[in-house]
């Protein structure tokens, strides 16, 4: 049995016939070609495969994908503006928090997912709301400092307007 | 200089943030099959029989494989073949692959494969490496257990003991741990339009698993083709074969597109591990504070295969003594084969195990003569000129000592004691029950692969009219960042900026033969050919009567020591490292927060420096993992952790904010701006550093790892505080 699926995915209606145990992150990276969304675990422990769903963090791997239906859906091939990169992702390249770059979407999204809940977090919150997405390479310290500097930068432009 | 030493941006950076970069997992080929595999359902077994039918006959299913459609050599191994690739008589641990499955989707595979009968004699697992290398022990492999051992000796330790004022007896065990890369084992495979058997996958030489996979399948090595530029995490666990040769052999019989992804069960369980290694010490040194005997004798659980169980076991015995000038030395070390899974590189390579004991041997000895640990260190280090413990000198530069007077100036070490008395951060009711403190580990590391193994690196350069300049080398780019330094190194030498640089990596087809990603070798080796070519691009530049593409080749042989001790066997070239922990133990609950580290490391000249930092801090992090967190358990062979909820890595909640990285540059003469390498110091010694600084916090010595909170209760419930 197969089911019809409709997502917004970064911004474009996409439609999908999925299994019912399909899991969104595997629609995502083989039916609709986005495999920017990493797989590491397949439980939800490692937080490769976030993403936002409804402008909250999700462990896709966990989402069936088939109750996702009539979802917007935010990965990191929707991060980044016209033809540039967020000022995240820049941050990323310029602090150098990118090492194998697999957890990066995953950290990315969960960076962007905090950033909309405090404007000006702390080191401790940065570390707690990455603390679900695991990366084997870097020590987190070069990505702690890319999303503190994102905030200040964030708050900077806030407050000139 | 312009550009080596500096920040700059990593090359593949804005590939990898944007989700562009496109991983081995990634690849999507029209008409793939997905491949799974059988694995043996017991760790030691006899097959009586494998019955195919079911699976074969499902819908979906396109081909089953199994050892008869083998058509080469039906075994490999980095060092020795004595792992099948399909196996048709005997399983040896639980990841043992019998049969192939390739299907329409995964999930027809993965049914499918489950139908695959398989009929098995089960025999009694042998789980402890001290039994299976006994006489009499059930023969896992031919020629016995003892998969390898080493001997050496200098001095006589029975007089070093008797003259020294101090003499410390140890018994260590670390477990067997997990490499963790964030992607499992992946790759497809295809016929490339010149009909080239091609596999793009994960490995860390792709030039030695063309080899192995035209051995297994009978075929030339022109006939297959092996790329692996862009890999998310390796940490030497994918050194040996993993999935490569069961796609090669899944295209070969079906003429399709074949890809294959390893579930993280299936990741821990089949690849290689860490040795789970038991370590005996002894250790004496005179009432001076001088070392005058280190007796160490290794048991390593290698499990099923041999893989590089040897050289890791080589370089266990190689760095047993540490960095440091020791007169009597015995050294006794065996690599046992058991059921246990397997194990072969992982960063560190055998280092990692022995760091662990001979840097708690070297605290217990200061603190029994009531010495200054770094001075304890600083008076024993090795100088250039000195013999090693094995006897042969060490002829290059030696940055031990500058790496301990470094960390001497360091900030952790000096405001020690303030320090490790400030509680401040907690309530008043809780600041009694937390104790703080100090500890520190010196290290060295062979770089590149040792005398006796074949140790090169070829590259090319090629500079375009438009002034664009390619690298092409054969190494993997899996996080390190060398594909940058490699960039910066060719953009100082022939003055080109670094907008106008890239790097082609791993391809079999396109690139020249760079040797091993491993061994913290890659800055080093192919640094020194990049310059090498170089030369060769001014030199056709300076005859060229018109501007047109240049390039050139060049190969760099790695220099070796001029005796030769074993595979690997010694190392002429060493990076160095101190490192400085403060931790902090809570009595009432045992748990431990590793507070700040400094790493002070002497990798020689610093090539990209963010890069350098960005290794230290995954150091760091992951030894904190080796000290405190990782383990995979085993039960009679059987994994009992096979997913990250319960193998459990550091988060970024258990990796300090403070992790400071001072590089130490003593130049190396021999080395590309007197480059060395950096990425398996930058973690050995933060377990011991760790270790060192529990025992200074609650006077407890740790000697088995990982250490958790129970383990900290139970020894402060039995008081078992080291005088």
């Amino acid at each position: 049995m197969k089911i019809d699926l409709r997502l917004t995915i970064n911004g474009r209606g996409a439609r999908f016939e999925v299994d019912p145990d399909e899991r969104l992150v595997d629609t995502l990276r083989e039916k609709a070609g986005l495999t920017g969304t990493k797989k590491g675990c397949g439980i939800g422990e490692c937080g490769a495969c976030s993403l936002m769903l409804n402008a909250k963090l999700v462990p896709s791997c966990l989402v069936l994908a088939a109750s996702a239906d009539g979802a917007e859906i935010v990965t990191v091939e929707g991060l980044a503006s016209g033809d540039g990169l967020s000022d995240l992702q820049q941050a990323f390249v310029d602090e150098g928090a990118v090492q194998c770059g697999y957890c990066t979407p995953g950290m990315l999204l969960a960076g962007e997912y905090l950033l909309s809940r405090y404007q000006r977090p702390t080191s401790d919150q940065i570390r707690e709301g990455i603390s679900g997405n695991l990366c084997r390479c870097t020590g987190y310290t070069k990505i702690v400092s890319a999303i503190r500097k994102t905030a200040r930068r964030r708050a900077i432009r806030r407050s000139g307007r | 200089m312009r550009v080596v030493g500096k920040r700059v941006r990593r090359l593949d950076a804005e590939d990898k943030v944007t989700g562009r970069m496109v991983y081995p997992s990634d690849r999507v080929i029209d008409g793939m099959l997905w491949v799974e595999v059988v694995r043996a359902a017991h760790p030691n077994a006899r097959i009586l029989s494998v019955d195919t039918a079911e699976a074969q006959a499902s819908e979906g299913v396109v081909r089953v494989l199994t050892a008869r459609d083998v058509p080469g050599l039906n075994a490999f191994g980095i060092q020795i073949q004595d792992m099948p690739v399909l196996c048709h008589d005997r399983v040896r641990y639980m990841g043992d692959a019998v049969a192939l499955v390739g299907a329409e989707t995964r999930s027809i595979a993965r049914r499918a494969a489950a139908l695959v009968r398989v009929e098995y004699e089960v025999l009694e697992p042998l789980t402890d490496p001290e039994k299976a290398m006994l006489p009499g022990a059930v023969a896992l492999h031919p020629n016995g257990n003892i998969m390898h051992q080493g001997h050496f000796s200098k001095g006589d330790v029975e007089i070093g003991f008797k003259k020294s004022s101090v003499v410390i007896e140890g018994f260590y065990q670390v477990p067997m741990i997990d490499h963790a890369f964030l992607e499992t084992e992946a790759g497809v495979s295809y016929y490339g339009e010149d009909g080239q058997l091609t596999i793009e996958s994960c490995g860390q030489y792709v030039f030695r698993d063309q080899t192995q996979i035209a051995r297994a399948l009978g075929l030339e090595l022109d006939q297959v083709r092996v790329t692996a530029p862009y890999v998310g995490g390796a940490f030497g666990g994918k050194d040996e074969i993993t999935v490569q040769i069961h796609l090669a052999l899944m295209t070969y019989h079906t003429r399709r597109p074949a890809k294959m992804v390893a579930g993280r069960d299936e990741s821990i369980v089949a690849h290689t591990k860490r040795h789970p290694t038991r370590m005996w010490y002894k250790t004496g040194a005179s009432k001076s504070g001088k070392l005058l005997a280190v007796q160490a004798r290794f048991v390593a659980d290698t499990g099923a295969y041999a893989s590089l169980g040897g050289p890791v076991l080589n370089l266990m015995m190689e760095h047993a003594a540490g960095p440091y000038l020791v007169p009597n030395v015995k050294i006794d070390g065996y690599a046992v084969y058991t059921n246990n899974g397997f194990s072969s590189a992982f960063r560190g390579f055998g280092c990692t195990q022995a760091c662990v004991a001979i840097e708690s041997q070297m605290d217990r000895m200061a603190h029994k003569l009531g010495r200054d640990p770094l001075a304890f260190r600083q008076a024993n280090v090795l100088q250039q000129g000195d013999l090693a413990a094995l006897g042969y000198e060490m002829k290059l530069a030696v940055g031990a000592e500058a790496t301990v007077k470094s960390a001497r100036r360091g900030k952790l070490w000096k405001s020690r004691r303030r320090l490790a008395k400030d509680t401040s951060h907690h309530s008043p009711s809780l600041a009694s029950y937390i104790k703080r403190g100090v500890g520190v580990a010196t290290q060295m590391q062979g770089v590149g692969l040792g005398i006796g193994i074949p140790d090169y690196a070829e590259v090319e350069l090629r500079l375009d009219r438009d002034g664009r300049l390619t690298v092409y080398a054969g190494t993997n780019e899996f996080g390190q960042g060398a594909y940058t330094a490699y960039a910066q190194m060719a953009a100082e030498r022939l003055g080109v900026p670094m907008d106008k640089l890239g790097v082609v990596g791993a391809d079999t087809a396109v690139t020249p033969d760079s040797g091993t990603t491993t061994a913290s070798r890659t800055t080093y080796a192919v640094g020194n050919a990049i310059l090498m070519a170089a030369d060769k691009i001014e030199a056709l530049k300076a005859e060229a009567s018109e501007p047109g593409d240049i390039s050139a080749r060049a190969t760099f042989h790695l220099p070796t020591q001029d005796v030769e001790l074993g595979d690997g066997l010694p190392h002429l070239l060493y990076s160095y490292g101190t490192h400085v922990a403060l931790v902090e133990v809570n009595t009432l609950t045992g748990e431990i927060e590793v507070v700040a580290v400094e790493a002070h490391l002497d990798g020689g000249r610093v090539i990209f420096r963010t890069g350098f930092e960005g290794q230290s801090e995954g150091g760091v992090a992951q030894g904190i993992g080796y000290a405190l967190f990782e383990e995979v358990m085993l039960d009679q062979g059987r994994f009992l952790n096979t997913n990250f909820n319960t193998y459990i890595l550091p988060s970024s909640l258990d990796v300090p904010a403070d992790i400071r990285t001072v590089p130490v540059q003593v130049l190396e003469a021999s080395g590309p701006y007197g480059a060395k390498g950096i990425s398996e110091t930058c973690m050995v010694g933060v377990t011991p550093a760790i270790l060192n600084a529990l025992q200074d916090a609650i006077g407890v010595r740790f000697t088995r790892l990982p250490v958790k909170a129970e383990d900290v209760l139970v020894a402060l419930e039995e008081g078992r505080h080291e005088d």
